[in-house]
């Protein structure tokens, strides 16, 4: 073995990756990443109390080097981890959860191009250096620095590809509508990052029709999937490809009508609940259960005129963003356990400092 | 008040993390067979039954 391997194998032999090899972190490559941030080292970017461990500035960075994040990366990155807490799932154990669930990190404005996040082709999938090294950065975080080890205090019982990583960026440039930071409050020209707790991706195939409630229908059948639900209601991030998105901009649909419109559509009849067991809702855990179960309340829907329930817990808990190629009609719902309706955790990123945007790839070169 | 943390089998080894990331490797608790969420009521009393005397050891409690 060469010196890069043993490295590599030390780290293994450690424990300290997420399965695939890690870039061993010096002091040199910890110290360009911690100069790209003004924050102090030992901040606590995220503490669990209950196992009382935290991620630190420090800790954020040494995991980043190792999953292959450039020095650039970080300001985003930690601007994640600022979104995480905010968001608040993971500081509450969800992590920990048989759920199994993992962060799905949403990137919009500048800093896309910037460092080259994709939001276009194979937007979930593999072959863009900082959608995988981000995206992986948090989970290597939160198994290093936290300890969450599967099948130890990572208790999930599947868990979910997007485990390994989960960052996408919005196609911003193809999309009908304003990105989401702009909807939340924020100008074009900043940078953001929103945090989401996730657990499946779903593809919806949709090449058929023109038709905007065809489409909405079609996707609403996987937002109204009783096996999403654990609780009384869920959330989603629906991820509309551009194809998708400007068939219904062209129609007149702002994304305000396609949240409305999927709430409304993603309907349970009881019947439905009752056939799976989750007619009723368990006073004590909140939790669905079946109308005999001795703690159960049935609970009334949204709509009093209709018996079900609405699988979305409001029109606000369905996200809608775009992002994917403009090449097909093939769109994707993230099944969310959060916002429910709240603002989402979109979180701004600072500007790098003039000069120090420079490319650390060709830095490495001279 | 004393307590006593009950788990299923299934959960041993995050039990046993758990207890060694407070720092205490050797913290007692009860198992019980898996699972419990999808039991009857009375299939979780005759759990209840069947580990109480454990419980009441670990409290310390003499018969």
């Amino acid at each position: 073995m060469n010196e890069a391997q043993r490295a590599i194998e030390h780290c293994y032999a450690q424990g300290w990756t997420d399965g695939l090899p890690v870039v061993p972190c010096d002091s040199d490559q910890l110290d360009a990443m911690l100069a790209r941030v003004d924050r102090n080292p030992e901040e606590v970017l995220l503490g669990m109390p209950q196992l009382g461990r935290s991620v630190t500035v420090r800790l954020a960075a040494i995991n980043a080097v190792m999953a292959g994040c450039l020095p650039e990366y970080f300001p985003l990155l930690v601007s994640a981890w600022d979104s995480l807490r905010e968001e608040g799932y993971a500081r509450k154990g969800i992590w920990q959860s048989t759920t199994g669930t993992a962060s799905l990190l949403l990137v919009n404005g500048p800093v896309r191009q910037e460092i080259g996040i994709n939001s276009r082709g194979n937007l979930f999938g593999p072959g863009f250096r900082a959608n995988a090294t981000i995206g992986r950065a948090v989970r290597l975080t939160a198994m290093n620095a936290l300890g969450l080890r599967p099948q130890e205090l990572d208790q999930a019982t599947q868990g979910t590809p997007a485990k390994y990583t989960a960052c996408i960026g919005e196609n911003e440039e193809e999309s009908p509508w304003a990105p989401l930071h702009v909807d939340c409050g924020l100008a074009p020209e900043v940078s953001a990052v929103t945090a989401m707790t996730m657990r499946s991706t779903a593809h919806i195939e949709a090449r058929h029709t023109a038709v905007p409630e065809q489409l909405l229908t079609d996707i609403a059948g996987t937002l109204a999937r009783t096996g999403a639900l654990l609780h009384q209601t869920v959330s989603a991030c629906v991820v509309l490809c551009p194809e998708h998105a400007h068939l219904l901009a062209d129609a007149g649909w702002s994304k305000r009508d396609v949240s409305a419109f999927l709430y409304e559509q993603s309907f349970v009849p009881r019947e439905t609940l009752d056939r799976t067991g989750k007619g009723a809702v368990s006073r004590i855990s909140l939790w669905r259960v079946a109308r005999d179960h001795p703690d159960a309340v049935v609970d009334e829907g949204a709509d009093p005129t209709r018996n079900g329930i609405h699988a979305m817990t409001s029109p606000e808990a369905v996200l809608v963003v775009v992002a994917g190629a403009s090449n097909s009609g093939v769109s994707a719902v993230v099944e969310t356990f959060g916002p429910r309706g709240g603002r989402p955790a979109v979180t701004p990123i600072p500007a790098q400092a003039p000069g120090s945007t420079q490319d650390s790839r060709q830095e490495s070169r001279t | 008040m004393p307590a006593v943390s009950v788990c299923t089998e299934a959960f041993r080894i995050p039990a046993q993390a758990m207890a060694k990331a407070y720092g205490f490797p050797g913290f007692q608790y009860v198992e019980v067979p898996h699972p419990v969420a999808s039991l009857s009521a009375e299939g979780l009393r005759q759990r209840v039954e069947e580990v109480l005397p454990r419980v009441l050891d670990i409290l310390g409690v003499e018969a």
